[in-house]
């Protein structure tokens, strides 16, 4: 019975952080304006409130004596295996994690973190869409989700180095930060790897890559799986320990940075190490002045905007750091997107969601409010910090046709160094 | 039974019964879930949670109904926040600063504290009833509403609306007939006070703490909640 | 002589029919008669509904020229009299003077020069001879408890005597608030079980014109209009007359503007008391009561309760007593909860939700062995 495993799951894990939240919602259906999903599909089930309607049964049924009540006098449905299914793909293919649905909550629930308690809930009932699943296995077998196993990993990296005359210092004992890619950069942007060491090397940092803790992505977290979210996390940690660094700079990924930075401390023990995002320690290195920038670099090109990713800037607040930057790059061409910065809307392809093919037409569907945004401003180029957003980013503008360029802020950063 | 001796049970013992229920049961409900446990967040703070939380209530209770605005997402469903807001300042304000609901706390409290003039109270009063009918509406016509509402929430707006009908219709003497007006705005503020430990009603509670989970997990990561 | 007409009677007094005509434009307005009655039903000509003031005074002047004069049998139960010392102290003399000049009293207990036998023979005899014709006033509630013994005169019990002089009225009036709705006698637990006139008889029409005292003018008014139209007031459905109650005190009270503006007196002695501000927080239950206080006032318009500091009490309304105390606000709740019991509920909570809580853990931790029983 899927459906018990999953309310077993939801009662373990109801401490009065769920319930006092789940008590507060009035049902109000604010949240729902704010999700992408139901805006661009107007499907009342994307409502952010619906996907945590499980949790909230389980919740009621089995702790409320209004709930037991209404079981008794069948007032209320059980959770079915059908509802199970149909819960999995609301709230795997129709929720990015973006959390800006509590930004808009007049009650202040944090849904985000409610939907994931309702994905582990479905992870542990295995209720998990096939093609995540694949990924968060390969990732456990392989060690990466995108198939960066210890030889592709070697070979890219000297690959990257050779192609764009880089020092990429690999396994260095004794450094001082340690460098963790995600896969997608790996195999889809090299050059931001370029991009970073680049960077770094003129920055000065004694920096190093590691060959075990050399993915940074977090499939695990994705599915809400809480075994192996700590054992992907523990691959890292435990080599930031073995090379002694004091500090892990999480590259362009957001929902690794999430769960590396924001997340881990709560399921288990951690180094006293520093992480931070790469997004802030350009933004430091630019302050500091231990990399000089061209001023108005990327003027000219026609308009340039910044994407907020929700796990970067809302979930992260590196929020001003990218605009710091653009400011200097492109201080006549910048523009804002409204709503920006930790209202921003989503890519709608984190959280996993672009890794499922099945949840292609929604996250395509859902893109358009994007497109809407940046259209409103005219942008040519559309800068992030987010690899995943700017894999969904890539894919979009390939299916609409669309004659934007999107670039990684690294990127950006690294074109313009001055040298 | 006639209104009079109506009048008198619903002011008298019912009254005092149901705000006995009201208290018990917003006990046992804070209780129950705050006694099943908060897990310390370990996790190393970047902002202030503090500064977080205060911003959310800041936000949520002063400027809450201007908040939209800037989220872009008011135009989406303006019913829900503007009715919404109107009627609970409208709620908030009869009861707490109506000059017949001051005498009220005086009674429970033993002190009490100023009032506003009549025709603000009256107004807002009207405001309120409004936007309650508004809100009705639009949990009939809004297609995330219609999913999320069971007979639960009529139950719920019936038993808010009553009292405020009943008031309302009592201070405006629609029916010579005082007492009986009076003698069914008690019963139904009798009702209520029974029905909200039972319902979703009590979300004024844990709002508190929701909001304040809210904020401080913005200000943790020193993002504006 | 009640057999000679009003018009004759005064002549014999001495009172000319200019006097006359005056007298009867006091009662124009103390019957209210330019906003209210609905003349059709009392068989008057239409035309007095467009007369005003001197005009509708004549009219009535000639209304009364021609009638003879209305007996009317006062019975006083369980009371204090107040009422018929009130209405002795009537503040438009004249209108009493009229009014008494226009009936014939033939039994009231307290006024009349008779007593015991001699005074009961009187009753009698006019309860025969104006059988159907006379109005009968009632003062005081009836104790029906025990067969109604708490309240006898010369042997008999108040209800036995009223469903005898009821039979013959041609109307009934109570005046003031135990007559009408039981009054003090009927305040919690009311042993004597005390009722109003109109629970007892309803087989006669009956005016209900409560107070306490009853204004005097709301009693001589309604006696007025008997005799003018030979018929009753429009009534509310409290059986009180229109013209008198239609209104309550507070939408006539003088400090109404302070009430508006959320200006109370917090204390009788406090600077807003010493300003005139309205008496609301002090238990005023002007906003509830209907009644004329406000403006037809007391002692020759000199004041009303209000007026000289004093909260409405809400004598006009049923329950005045057991509404809630006099200084009270009238919305405050007559039994709050004490302390103690808002502390016991509170732990009855606490333990209640102390209990659901353990019992809510036990689940958490057994959460999925009961999955892995069932396999
Ligand atoms: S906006 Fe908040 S309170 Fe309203 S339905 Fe969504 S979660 Fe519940
Ligand atoms: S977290 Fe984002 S994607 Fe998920 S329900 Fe909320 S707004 Fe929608
Ligand atoms: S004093 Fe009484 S009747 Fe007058 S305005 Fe105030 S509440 Fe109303």
């Amino acid at each position: 019975m899927k459906s018990q495993t999953v309310i077993n799951t939801f009662v373990e894990k109801t401490g009065a952080y769920v319930a006092a939240q789940l008590e507060a919602c009035t049902r109000c259906g604010m949240c729902a304006e704010a999700c992408h999903f139901y805006q661009s599909s107007g499907n009342p089930e994307f409502a952010p409130v619906w996907k945590i309607e499980l949790l909230r049964r389980a919740y009621e049924q089995r702790f409320t004596p209004v709930g037991k009540f209404k079981v008794a006098f069948k007032l209320d449905k059980p959770v079915t295996d059908e509802d199970i299914a149909h819960w999995s793909f609301i709230d795997y293919q129709a929720c990015t994690m973006c959390n800006k649905c509590s930004m808009v909550c007049p009650m202040g629930i944090n849904l985000g973190p409610l939907i994931h308690t309702v994905r582990e809930g479905l992870s542990d009932a295995q209720a998990v869409p096939a093609d995540l699943k694949a990924a968060v296995n390969k990732q456990e077998e392989i060690g990466s989700p995108l198939g960066v196993t210890d030889d592709v990993f070697d070979s890219r990296i000297e690959w990257v180095a050779d192609e764009w005359e880089i020092e990429m210092p690999m396994d260095v004992k004794g450094a001082d930060t340690l460098v963790v890619f995600s896969s997608i950069e790996i195999m889809k942007f090299p050059n931001n790897l370029a991009a970073i060491a680049k960077i770094l090397n003129a920055a000065g940092e004694k920096w190093t890559l590691s060959k075990k803790g050399r993915e940074v992505v977090n499939f695990g977290f994705y599915e809400g799986n809480d075994k192996l979210t700590k054992e992907f996390m523990n691959r890292v940690f435990s080599a930031a320990k073995e090379l002694g660094v004091k500090k892990i700079v999480v590259t362009e990924c957001g929902h690794a940075y999430d769960a590396l930075r924001w997340t881990s401390a709560n399921l288990m023990d951690v180094p006293e190490i520093e992480i931070t995002h790469i997004a802030g320690l350009l933004g430091e290195y630019v302050k500091s002045g231990r990399i000089k920038l061209k001023p108005g670099a990327l003027d000219g090109n026609g308009t340039i905007t910044f994407h907020d990713a929700c796990k970067i800037q809302r979930r992260g607040s590196h929020i001003q750091e990218p605009r710091d930057i653009l400011n200097i790059l492109a201080p006549k061409s910048f523009r804002e997107m409204t709503p920006n910065k930790e209202e921003s809307i989503c890519c709608s392809g984190g959280g996993g969601v672009i890794a499922i093919k099945e949840a292609d037409p929604i996250r395509y569907a859902s893109f358009e409010l994007k497109i809407d945004q940046v259209n409103k401003v005219g942008a040519k180029t559309v800068a992030m910090a987010c690899s995943n957003c700017r894999l969904q980013f890539t894919d979009c503008v390939q299916h609409f046709n669309l004659d934007w360029k999107v670039a990684g802020l690294s990127q950006l950063v690294a074109d313009a160094l001055v040298e | 039974m006639n209104w009079e001796s109506t009048l008198e049970f619903a002011r008298g013992p019912f009254f005092q019964v149901a705000l006995l229920v009201f208290i018990a049961g917003m006990t046992y409900r804070l209780v129950a879930v705050l006694a099943l446990g908060w897990k310390a967040d370990k996790v190393k703070s970047k902002g202030s949670k503090v500064n977080g939380i205060a911003m959310s209530f800041a936000k949520g209770i002063l400027i809450w109904p201007f908040i939209p605005w800037v989220k872009n997402t008011f135009t989406r469903n303006p019913i829900t926040y503007l009715a919404g807001g109107l009627f609970h300042l409208g709620l908030f304000v009869v009861i707490f600063l109506g000059a017949a609901h001051v005498l009220v706390w005086k009674s429970l409290l033993g002190f009490a504290w100023f009032s506003l003039p009549q025709p603000i109270v009256d107004w807002l009063a009207a405001g309120a009833i409004v936007a309650m009918i508004a809100l009705f509406i639009n949990r009939l016509v809004n297609p995330v509403l219609k999913l999320l509402t069971g007979p639960a929430e009529w139950l719920n707006w019936l038993v808010v609306f009553l009292p405020m009908v009943s008031g309302y219709a009592m201070t405006h003497h629609v029916i010579p007939e005082y007492d009986t007006l009076f003698a069914i705005h008690m019963l139904t503020v009798d009702v209520l006070l029974i029905w909200i430990p039972l319902s979703r009603i009590s979300h004024f509670m844990f709002y508190f703490f929701s909001k304040a989970i809210h904020g401080s997990d913005f200000g943790k990561r020193a993002v504006t909640p | 002589m009640p057999e000679e007409t009003i018009g004759q009677h005064l002549k014999k007094q001495g009172i000319s029919r200019r006097d006359f005509v005056k007298m009867c434009g006091v009662l124009v307005g103390a019957m209210g008669m330019k906003f209210a009655p609905p003349l059709e039903e009392s068989g008057l000509p239409a035309q007095l509904n467009n007369v005003r003031d001197s005009a509708s005074a004549n009219l009535i002047a000639n209304a009364l020229e021609t009638k003879q004069r209305v007996p009317v049998i006062w019975l006083e139960f369980s009371d204090c009299a107040g009422c018929s010392e009130a209405i002795t102290r009537s503040q438009s003399p004249t209108l009493v003077d009229l009014v008494l000049n226009t009936i014939t009293i033939e039994y009231h207990e307290t006024l009349s020069a008779a007593a015991g036998f001699q005074a009961e023979k009187a009753k009698e005899d006019a309860m025969k001879k104006y059988a159907g014709k006379y109005i009968l006033v009632v003062e005081g509630s009836i104790p029906v408890a025990n067969d109604g013994v708490y309240c006898t005169i010369g042997g008999r019990t108040a209800l036995d005597l009223l469903k005898e002089t009821a039979k013959g009225a041609a109307a009934i009036i109570s005046t003031g608030n135990c007559a009408s709705f039981g009054g003090l006698p009927r305040a919690n637990p009311n042993p004597t079980d005390a009722k109003g006139v109109w629970e007892l008889i309803t087989d006669k029409p009956v005016v209900n014109i409560p107070g306490c005292p009853a204004i005097p003018e709301a009693t001589t008014g309604t006696i007025a209009h008997f005799v003018v139209f030979g018929g009753l007031p429009e009534l509310d459905n409290l059986h009180r007359p229109k013209t008198f109650y239609a209104q309550t005190i507070h939408d006539r009270c003088l400090r109404r503007p302070f009430y508006e503006a959320g200006k109370f007196a917090e204390s009788f002695d406090d600077e807003g008391a010493k300003k005139g501000y309205c008496l609301y927080k002090l238990g005023c239950k002007g906003p509830t009561t209907y009644s004329s206080c406000a403006t037809i006032k007391w002692d020759q318009g000199l004041s009303f309760p209000i007026q000289s500091g004093h909260p409405c009490l809400g004598c006009t309304e049923p329950n005045f007593w057991d509404g809630g105390g006099f200084y009270q606000g009238q919305s405050a709740p007559l039994a709050p909860p004490t302390v103690t019991m808002a502390g016991a509920a509170v732990a009855a909570g606490a333990v209640l939700g102390v209990g659901a809580a353990l019992a809510n853990q036990v689940q958490k931790k057994g959460a999925h062995a009961e999955e892995k029983k069932e396999g």
